[in-house]
This record gives structure tokens, C-alpha cells and sequence, in this order.
């Protein structure tokens, strides 16, 4: 039968062998699981008692919440901060990188290297940095200088930049690998064109790099929107006496989510907290996309 | 005045030097190009004429100014490059445009500017569009737009017909000659198609591993190359080199033929004699060759044929109509004139 087939149908037998094993998994690993947190979300579940349906009581719990509310914005404050910032460093150190010749290889690496770190071993070595006098780092070199203490990881308004610090850290060895890469694939012959009529650097810099670097940009932009979105594991070690504190001024909507939960056991109400940072992500990513594709 | 000078130019990366001290005169709104296989180093002087790379040694004068030490844009050149290096996300008017951008000029007088450099190369409905919205012959234009725009003394080409199909080449390359003609502007372009310069310059620099091997007008170095370089380079099918010896002020070929070239020839030197396939013929002169036929190319008006002697094959163009066949033994002839004579040693032409 299989002889049978023109070459044109064989190929779509194959192709469909060959998806269906992706397809299967998908369905059970991930489909299965967000249809079903869905629903959950219109339900009340313990966990380990009977589940209740009650339409939407949990999403209008939910925008009831002061908490979530300074939850949402928290996320919002990590993505704005925390992908422009990343973006503008990483870019700035891939440009000067480019152009450096000596011990290339091994600078790179060095940039490589806090991508490849466990996050949470990051997260604990950042948080002695952040320690008052006589342990943390920062503050030991504050005070030999004379400064008086700077309350890190204390301070409502400085915990969580406090926190987004490293993590920008650690995402930036990935993100300059990727921008010298999008830079490497621009033809010498550009900026040789562009030195032979004598335009500024600058000028270079605006209309020819940055213009080309447009997919790579996207790329990153939408990349680390989502890293920043479904931040966690930085907050959670930075902050574990208290997670998300002092008074839920670091806390991110994963965070939240794990804490309703793993801590209160009310799934339903995490559910409907995991619906509403799906379709954030959605959105964010959509917009995002469009703005930047082509414009 | 937008004469070139070179003298004694040198270029060498770390230990290896790549130009050999050459020196050339070009005058103003001479087409030169320059010609040779890759790594002879054609680009390489063509990037320090420009100043993308520096000398390091010698000089270059363009319009009896030294611009060793000038940045590109100072040096009033332009030039295109061999993948056009137009920006893709421009449309063709901002392309053409951007070699204006550092001009003390109005805007008005840019785009005026703009159109008529568009008008010239028959481009202006294009000047909307991006680079990817274009044929490959357009995107060629845009990049010479861009170097007209300026006004340069001295346009520099760097392979720019190579990305192109034989058929747009040839198009092209009628194109840039006309163009030429009708600004006048002096122009240096580079190839390793020894057809592209033979149709196209007033004169050709011939250049092998960091040498000029010979500067003429294509029918100098066509018909009195200096060497055997040259003459394998030039002309296609290539020159068919013979080997044979001076005695008794006359040439003693290998194949046994005796040959009077006349006198001024060095006695009992062995020489190497050049004869191109088109003066090469069967017939009953002095037997040059005699051998048989391996292979006939057809070409219409005329038939190459393929004649195997003395452990090598060479070249000789026969009737279209009736030619010998394959595996015929013919002998081949040409006419003393059409001989040239090297050094076997040096290579060099004596005469």
C-alpha cells in the first residue's frame, strides 16, 4: 500500500511519523496540563479533596486582591526595568567586544560564564554581597569608604532593583553571544561603503547597525521580556526568610502563584493567577512582535 | 586635474608582503582595469587606493595630491563594491542619497542632485523602492548611483559585475562603458575576467602575486605580451606554448620543423613560442604541430579542434564546415608573423 504512494504523499506519511512523536508529547506535557489548569481555575481544589465548581469566584477574588495587584505591578516593574536595561548593556558590550582583538575568545567566555551559573547558587552569592557590615561585600566597601549602610535587600524601594541586579547579570552572557553573532553577519562592506562617504559614527551607528541588528533585536527583546516575565528563582533565594518580601515589594506572579499553591493549597486560585500570566505573556509578546517586525 | 599616481606602493600583512612596490600613472578620465587571478593582489590596490587599508610604503597622488595619510571621504573618491553594499532597509533614493550625507548642500539641491544621477542610470521610478524589490542589474545600479552622487574624481570598482549572470554582465558591462564615456570621470576597475577587461578599459594592468607583469591598452597586451603570463591570460581559448631551440639563427621546433624568425635571436637558447589558437590552423605551411585530433568543439563559424603532440594538447581553430575528424592525424601551421618568442627560462618576450 505504503508502494503505492506518489513521492509527494510519502513524504507527508513521514513528516506526520515524524511529528506525531513531538505532538504526543506536547498534548500530555503541555496542552493537557494548561487546558486543565484552565478549568481549575473556575474550580476550588485542595489539592487532595473534591473539586467544586465556582464559575468566577477566583478571578474576581483575584482583582479583589490588593496583593496581586502589587504583584502585577512588581512583574511589570522587573520587564521595564529589566529588559531595556539588559538589552542596552548587553548590546554595548557585544558592539565593544566586537572590536577587540586581544584575548577575544577568553573575554567572551567571561561574559559566558554567569549564563552557565546555576541561578540559585547566583542568587546566594549576590545576596552575601548585599549583606549588612560586617559580612556583606557592598556594604563593607561603603563603610571603608565612609558611606553609611545601604539597606539592599531591607528597603521596600531598593530590594527589588536589588534583585533584578543579578538577574540582568546572569542573563547577559547569552544575550551578547546572540547581538555579536546578528553583528558578525553584517557585510564588512557596509561600513566600508559608509567610511568612504564619510558619515559619522554615529550616524553608522543609528542607521546601518542598529537597522540590521533588527531581527536580532526582536529576537532578544521578546526573549527576555518572557525571562523577566516568569522570574522566580532569584527572587525566591534573595528573599527566602520572607519570599517576595519585605512586604511583598519583590514578590513576582510566579512567586505568588508557587505561594497559593504549594503554601495555601488553593489551586483553583493559582490557577486563575497561571491564566492571567499566560495571557500577559501573550499579549506582551504579540505586542511586542508587532511593534518591532516591520514598522 | 584627477590624474592617479602610484609609486612604489608596498602592502604587508605582519611578515608577508602582498604588494611588491608597484607603480603606475593613470591620467584623468583614463579607464583602467585592473586584471589578474585571485591573490594577485588587484583588490588589495585598489583598497589602498581608497584608503580602506594603509600602505606601507610608497605613495598615492590623486590629482597630484598625496593621500596616503587622508581619510577615505578626503580623498575624493567612491566606490562600488563587488555586493553592491546597498543598505537594505533604505529605499534607492536614500541609498543614492547617502554618499551626500556629509555635503554642504540644501536638501533641495540633494534631491536635485539625486534625480538627475536616477535620470542618468534610468532609474527614477525605482527610487521608491527597497533593495529587495529590485533585480540584481538594478541593485548594480543603485550601488554606481550611490558613488555618482558624489561627483568623485576617481570611482573605484571592485569586481562589480561578478554576482551578476553572463547575460547581465555583458549588459552591464556595455552599461559602465557608456557611462564612462559620458562623465568622463576616471575610473579603476578591478576583475579577474580577462573578457571584462579586454572589452571595457583604455588600459590593463596586468597583475600576478604583487607584480604589474604589463600595463597597455588591450590590444597591446594582447598582441605583444610580455611574457608568457600575459599571454595565457589574455585571449580565450588560452595561447597554445610550443618549446623549441635557437640553432643556427633559426628555430628548431620539437616536432622537427624549422622555422626563420629572422635574426636578433639568442643562439642556442631554448625558447618557448606563443601561438594564440585562431592563428593556428591545419594547412601546409612549416609544420608547427602534427598530431591527431582528441576533440572538435563546434562553434558554428568555426570549429576548435583539439590536437594531441608531444605529451600535450593544444589548440587550433579549423573550418566551420569541413572539419578534420577525430583521431585524423593533421599538421598545423601559422603564419611566422602571428609567432610570439619568450625566454623558456624567464619567460620573458624577446620579441
Amino acid at each position: 500500500m505504503y508502494r503505492n504512494l506518489t513521492i509527494r504523499q510519502k513524504q507527508i506519511v513521514w513528516a506526520w511519523a515524524f511529528l506525531a512523536i513531538p505532538i504526543l508529547f506536547y498534548s500530555v506535557i503541555r496542552f493537557y496540563p494548561t487546558g486543565n489548569a484552565i478549568l481549575i481555575s473556575f474550580q476550588d481544589w485542595n489539592l487532595l479533596g473534591d473539586r467544586t465548581w465556582t464559575g468566577f469566584d477566583n478571578y474576581q477574588k483575584l482583582f479583589g486582591d490588593p496583593v496581586f495587584w502589587k504583584v502585577f505591578k512588581n512583574t511589570f516593574v522587573y520587564l521595564l526595568i529589566g529588559t531595556p536595561l539588559s538589552l542596552i548593556i548587553s548590546f554595548v558590550i557585544a558592539y565593544h567586544l566586537d572590536q577587540v582583538r586581544f584575548m577575544h575568545g577568553f573575554l567572551r567566555m567571561l561574559y559566558f560564564l554567569p549564563f552557565m551559573t546555576s541561578a540559585v547558587a547566583m542568587a546566594w552569592v549576590w545576596r552575601w554581597f548585599y549583606q549588612p557590615v560586617p559580612v556583606g561585600l557592598f556594604n563593607n566597601a561603603l563603610a571603608g569608604i565612609g558611606i553609611p549602610q545601604f539597606p539592599f535587600l531591607q528597603s521596600t524601594t531598593w530590594a527589588l532593583p536589588s534583585v533584578l541586579a543579578p538577574a540582568v547579570w546572569a542573563g547577559l552572557g547569552f544575550q551578547v553571544i546572540i547581538f555579536m553573532a546578528g553583528l558578525r553577519a553584517i557585510p564588512r562592506s557596509y561600513y566600508e561603503a559608509a567610511r568612504i562617504d564619510g558619515v559619522s559614527w554615529w550616524t553608522v551607528l543609528w542607521e546601518i547597525t542598529l537597522p540590521l541588528l533588527k531581527p536580532t533585536i526582536v529576537f532578544i527583546v521578546v526573549f527576555s521580556s518572557i525571562g523577566f516575565l516568569r522570574i522566580f528563582d532569584h527572587v525566591f533565594n534573595m528573599t527566602t526568610n520572607n519570599p517576595g518580601g519585605p512586604l511583598n515589594s519583590t514578590k513576582p506572579l510566579v512567586l505568588m502563584i508557587y505561594e497559593t499553591a504549594f503554601s495555601a493549597f488553593d489551586m483553583g486560585y493559582a490557577a486563575a493567577q497561571t491564566v492571567v500570566l499566560f495571557l500577559v505573556l501573550l499579549v506582551v509578546s504579540l505586542i511586542q512582535l508587532r511593534i518591532l517586525r516591520d514598522s | 586635474m584627477a590624474d592617479l599616481a602610484i609609486r612604489n606602493l608596498v602592502k604587508r600583512y605582519d611578515k608577508t608582503e602582498v604588494l611588491h612596490g608597484i607603480s603606475l600613472d593613470v591620467e584623468d578620465g583614463e579607464f583602467v582595469v585592473f586584471v589578474g587571478p585571485s591573490g594577485c593582489g588587484k583588490s588589495t590596490t585598489l583598497r589602498l587606493i581608497a584608503g580602506l587599508e594603509d600602505a606601507t610604503g610608497g605613495e598615492i597622488a590623486i590629482g597630484g595630491r598625496v593621500v596616503n595619510n587622508l581619510e577615505p571621504k578626503d580623498r575624493d573618491i567612491a566606490m562600488v563594491f563587488q555586493n553592491y553594499a546597498i543598505y537594505p532597509h533604505m529605499t534607492v533614493r536614500k541609498n543614492i542619497g547617502f554618499g551626500l550625507r556629509t555635503a554642504k548642500m540644501s536638501k533641495a539641491d540633494k534631491d536635485a542632485r539625486i534625480d538627475e544621477v536616477a535620470g542618468i542610470l534610468g532609474m527614477t521610478d525605482l527610487l521608491a523602492r527597497k533593495p529587495s524589490q529590485l533585480s540584481g542589474g538594478q541593485r548594480q545600479r543603485v550601488a554606481i548611483g550611490r558613488a555618482m552622487v558624489r561627483d568623485p574624481a576617481v570611482f573605484l570598482f571592485d569586481e562589480p559585475l561578478s554576482n551578476l549572470d553572463a547575460q547581465l554582465r555583458t549588459q552591464m558591462r556595455l552599461e559602465i562603458k557608456k557611462l564612462h564615456q559620458r562623465v568622463g570621470n576616471t575610473i579603476i576597475f578591478v576583475t579577474h575576467d580577462q573578457v571584462e577587461a579586454m572589452t571595457m578599459a583604455d588600459r590593463i594592468v596586468i597583475m600576478r602575486d604583487g607584480h604589474i607583469q604589463q600595463v597597455g591598452t588591450p590590444a597591446e597586451v594582447y598582441h605583444k605580451p610580455a611574457n608568457t603570463f600575459v599571454a595565457r591570460f589574455i585571449g580565450a581559448p588560452s595561447m597554445n606554448m610550443l618549446s623549441g631551440m635557437v640553432e643556427n639563427g633559426a628555430l628548431r621546433m620539437a616536432s622537427g620543423a624549422t622555422l626563420d624568425l629572422g635574426a636578433g635571436l639568442p643562439e642556442g637558447r631554448e625558447i618557448t613560442i606563443g601561438v594564440r589558437p585562431e592563428d593556428l590552423h591545419p594547412g601546409d605551411g612549416p609544420a608547427l604541430v602534427r598530431g591527431p585530433v582528441t576533440v572538435r568543439e563546434p562553434l558554428g563559424h568555426e570549429t576548435l579542434i583539439y590536437v594531441g603532440a608531444e605529451g600535450q594538447e593544444v589548440i587550433a581553430k579549423a573550418d566551420g564546415r569541413t572539419p578534420p575528424n577525430v583521431g585524423e592525424v593533421v599538421t598545423l601551421t601559422a603564419a611566422v608573423d602571428t609567432l610570439h618568442v619568450f625566454d623558456a627560462a624567464t619567460g620573458d618576450a624577446l620579441r
